[in-house]
């Protein structure tokens, strides 16, 4: 009996947790303890969730990608993302920009960078080419240990 | 006698043992642990962010099209570490070159000018000068005067946290400034804040 119990309400918070706290305006995100109480947020409800979001392996997902060029030419690039996990998400993230023949320009600012994604939240972040010539850029990111 | 020796050595090797080997730091991929102080890690997230600001606001850009001459002012350590400031600034002048919109000056400035510029003119007009061809000699006003100047400051303040906790925090600040009309056309801060015991000295 108390096992069912328990499953039930571990479907539940995966379920509803996810969907829980919306806004009525998607730009704005109620963060924990803010908005209502939902089964995300909810002091029982809420270790399984976080339980079942971590076993799901959830993360960081890159949603959209704008490019713009600077009226000086450089290019701008703004990533957009959302953080399905129940937790922070801290990782830095590191552009190499790369010329019109695929090749990578060596910067000062080709570094990593860190970045903070609040649970169940959208991130954004943005990078600019420190060089005209740059065309397109390839990022790589890694899990950000040295950073509370 | 020989009991002794060869404790001796076994101490000496367990020591020696203890020791952390000297390994080299992969520069492009650190994962050590976060220090107090600052390392190489934070200049290189400060330059960028600094970089990445300057080049988005365009302040860099000439109406004719051409470079802007510019002189390293003045960069203050606030900090309660021995820092030189080049640490910062040689990567945030390097990519202001690169860009293409800055020619930096060695004529003037607090540290990026080069001395060297004014010794051979002290030589042109010395006695030495006859040593040298005329024609290869530096000619009078040939120097070019700056037209923008960057300056800034770095800052430390450690604030209590709690009984065993020191947060320290680190503001690095730069700003340019129109030679011309004293206008300040660009500022940027950039903060890194560390926290950690408080036996642990920044400095």
């Amino acid at each position: 009996m108390v096992k069912h119990s328990l499953l039930i309400v571990c479907i539940g918070a995966l379920i509803l947790g996810g969907c829980a706290s919306k806004s009525s305006d998607e730009r704005i995100n109620m963060g924990k303890g803010v908005g209502g109480d939902t089964l995300g947020d909810n002091i029982i409800t809420r270790p399984f969730a976080v339980v079942i979001s971590a076993l799901l392996g959830q993360g960081v997902e890159i949603t959209e990608v704008i490019e713009a060029r600077t009226p000086q030419g450089f290019l701008d690039v703004q990533m957009r993302g959302y953080n399905k996990a129940y937790g922070t998400k801290r990782f830095d993230y590191r552009v190499e920009w790369l010329d019109s023949n695929g090749m990578v320009i060596p910067t000062k600012t080709s570094v990593w960078i860190p970045v903070s994604a609040l649970e169940k939240s959208e991130v954004s972040f943005r990078f600019i080419a420190p060089r005209k010539e740059a065309v397109d850029f390839r990022i790589n990111t890694r899990k950000n240990k040295i950073t509370k | 006698m020989k009991t002794k020796v060869l404790l001796c050595a076994l101490a000496i090797t367990v020591l020696m043992g203890c020791q952390p080997a000297t390994k080299n730091i992969d520069i492009a991929n650190d994962e050590g642990k976060a220090v107090m102080g600052l390392d190489y890690r934070d200049f290189d997230q400060a330059a960028t962010a600094m970089i990445s600001s300057l080049v988005r606001s365009g302040t860099l850009n000439k109406k004719d099209g051409g470079r802007y001459v510019m002189a390293t002012g003045r960069i203050v350590n606030d900090t309660m570490q021995r820092i030189d400031t080049d640490q910062l600034m040689a990567k945030v002048e390097q990519e202001m070159m690169n860009s293409g919109q800055v020619v930096m000056t060695s004529a003037v400035g607090d540290k990026a000018g080069d001395s060297l510029v004014y010794e051979v003119r002290d030589l042109r007009d010395s006695d030495k000068a006859d040593e040298f061809d005329e024609s290869t000699m530096q000619a009078k006003r040939t120097l070019i005067a700056p037209e923008l100047s960057i300056s800034g400051k770095i800052i430390q303040r450690d604030v209590k946290y709690n009984k065993k906790t020191t947060q320290v925090e680190y503001y690095f600040q730069l700003r340019i400034t129109d030679l011309t009309t004293g206008l300040r056309f660009w500022q940027e801060e950039k903060i890194l804040g560390k926290r950690g015991s408080s036996k642990t000295v920044s400095w």
